[in-house]
């Protein structure tokens, strides 16, 4: 597959990697390739090099995140922000977009049997529209693959990611399926380009820059931040291995850091829903029952009601954006009949 | 087989502790001398090869902190401030130790205050900061008073409270504002923000797809906002921004140091000239 390399690691790594499975392991890691034009820079090469480089180590840290058993993967491509950059440096990025995708497609057999799960985030309707189709049909082909996931962020800032998610919340009122209240970290969650993923363990950044640049800002909160001053193209296997012990080391206060913020989030939900369905008794008529049993059941009737009004919202959600891929697909094909 | 890897892991990460504690004791108890040579000298002796942690190249942004004689220029602080290639406007202090030490934070806020910087915030992931915002408050209005002395009516801090945006205290010439933030500053601040723009479409005000970044970053910052944090010093050992308004980092430098107990303005000065180094491209 030419997205994931091929090749087994050596003994000393094997065996590195056997002791580090030993502690826990990050299942979801995130990176920030960055560098790719200073390493073009510091080897006198054409900077569309330092891409095409930075692309082929991609292929080699998935292949070692396999072999780490690492099953989920998140990249930082392309971000909005590039789109500023040069033309034709814009143009050389869309142009090895291309390639990889439409090599991706000729290698679906090789997907189907590792069960790699290509999922594409951003905003894709600011890329050129053959690209759209060559990615719908990627993510559409391995949509069902559940071994291992590689998701690629491409016209991607978190704020739009962030602002999108509060479109869709909006879409849903609009469309009678919930109500304002109804919004909360959960549903805002779900309604990120992110939802079929778990937040990423472990965010590494390269080339000794240290701020995420609009990258996951919503799902990195609890994450372990791992800053390293290698160059992406020089990325090793044990940057890697340090990157994921760097981890192991704040594994234990982020997990006890995690914890506290989902009681608390538990505890505002219950909150806003004693909230709701007091205001409602009074819009009712009904004001506020006395008795503490009479009280709990309202509570209790009005959150089954938003986790369903939440659930369908959720459905409608999910068809609308498999109908975007199924629509570029469709125009795919018939183009390609043409 | 996995009993000596796990075994072997434990070894791994017992010496690991150990540099730690080490390199924690010597900062506590050595922090008198001249530390620059002596950091040199320990992260030879205790860093593994293969493992380049404390990499004291001046690309990485985890400091080992100076010891360095206690400062007392006030005027050089403002001098300093002046030297900076770039200084920042808005900076977070974010407390990721178990306990604070209001003293040295009150120090850390008056320094940012006399170096020049506008907008300071402290922040802590259990919520620490806000339950006891007046005895911070106190704190660094005693540790203005102390070190900046005759000047410190010079220097004059607005406080914002969270709840309404009105300020605590209201001063004569208002030189830096300082705000307290907790994790409801972060994702529920959003999740609000999110309710709020619900509620507009909901009342037909506005439609769905008005919605743009702009927008909703208005619907966050209110009336009184503060801009967006341009450094983050993060104290303590654990590698992450604990909830620290998500949406306002998305530029932010974040710049490790160990701990802020005993902090002195040297460690201080080091991560203002360390960001002063960064380049942004924002993109391009």
């Amino acid at each position: 597959m030419s997205w994931i390399r091929k090749g087994e690691l050596t003994l000393i790594e094997r065996l590195s990697a056997n002791i580090l499975k030993a502690g826990p392991m990050p299942k979801h890691v995130a990176f920030i390739m960055d560098g790719n034009r200073r390493y073009a820079r510091k080897l006198h090469v054409e900077r569309q090099q330092g891409h095409t480089q930075g692309f082929d180590k991609l292929a080699e840290t998935l292949r070692w995140c396999l072999n780490l058993e690492i099953r989920e993967v998140t990249v930082y491509a392309f971000s909005i922000e590039n789109f500023k950059r040069a033309k034709d440096e814009v143009d050389g990025l869309m142009e090895l977009a291309r390639q990889k995708f439409s090599r991706l497609l000729d290698e679906q057999e090789d997907l189907e049997k590792h069960g790699v799960c290509i999922r594409v985030l951003g905003d894709l309707t600011l890329l050129p529209l053959d690209i759209q189709k060559l990615i719908a049909q990627a993510v559409l082909a391995t949509k069902n693959h559940n071994k291992c996931f590689l998701n690629v962020c491409f016209a991607y800032t978190s704020r739009h990611e962030i602002t999108n998610a509060v479109k869709e919340a909006a879409w849903g009122v609009e469309q009678g399926l919930i109500k304002p209240c109804d919004v909360s970290e959960f549903l805002l969650d779900e309604c990120l380009y992110t939802s079929n993923s778990p937040d990423p363990d472990l965010l590494i950044r390269t080339s000794g820059e240290v701020r995420l640049s609009d990258f996951l800002l919503w799902q990195t909160t609890y994450s372990c931040l791992v800053f390293q001053s290698i160059l992406w193209p020089e990325y090793s296997f044990w940057n890697l291995c340090e990157a994921i012990l760097q981890y192991q080391l704040n594994h234990h206060a982020l997990q006890k850091a995690r914890d506290l913020h989902a009681e608390a989030r538990v505890l505002q939900q219950l909150e806003a829903d004693r909230c709701c369905a007091a205001e409602l008794l009074q819009q009712t008529g009904l004001g506020k029952p006395l008795d503490p049993q009479l009280r709990q059941q309202a509570v209790q009737k009005y959150t089954a009601e938003r986790e369903g009004r939440v659930h369908s919202f959720l459905t409608a959600l999910q068809e609308k954006r498999d109908r975007f891929f199924t629509d570029l697909n469709k125009g795919f094909v018939a183009s390609a009949k043409a | 087989m996995a009993v000596v890897y796990e075994f072997m892991w434990r070894m791994l990460h017992a010496l690991l502790h150990l540099q730690r504690t080490i390199l924690s004791w010597f900062r506590i108890s050595i922090w008198n001398w001249n530390w620059r040579l002596w950091r040199r000298a320990v992260a030879t002796v205790l860093v593994p090869a293969v493992f380049g942690f404390q990499n004291h190249t001046h690309n990485n942004k985890k400091l080992v902190p100076g010891g360095g004689k206690k400062s007392c220029g006030r005027v050089r602080w403002k001098s300093d401030g002046k030297s900076l290639e770039k200084l920042p406007l808005h900076v977070g202090l974010l407390i990721a130790e178990e306990e604070p030490r209001y003293t040295d934070i009150a120090n850390l806020v008056v320094w940012c205050m006399a170096v020049g910087i506008s907008y300071v915030s402290v922040y802590d992931n259990q919520g620490i900061f806000r339950r006891n915002n007046s005895r911070l408050m106190d704190e660094i209005l005693k540790q203005q008073q102390e070190l900046l002395g005759l000047d410190s009516l010079k220097y004059s801090v607005e406080f914002l409270n969270n709840s309404n945006d009105k300020p605590e205290q209201q001063v004569l010439s208002c030189q830096a504002t300082v705000k307290v933030l907790s994790p409801d500053d972060g994702k529920p601040g959003i999740v609000k923000a999110a309710q709020k723009f619900c509620q507009l479409v909901e009342q037909q005000q506005q439609r769905s797809a008005d919605l743009d970044v702009n927008m909703l970053d208005s619907l966050l910052r209110g009336t009184k906002g503060m801009p967006d944090p341009d450094l983050v010093m993060k104290f303590g050992t654990v590698d992450s921004t604990l909830g620290f308004l998500p949406w306002h980092i998305r530029l932010t430098e974040i710049i490790s140091l160990p701990s802020h107990i005993n902090i002195t303005y040297e460690d201080f000065f080091s991560a203002l000239k360390c960001y002063a180094g960064c380049e942004q491209r924002l993109g391009k």
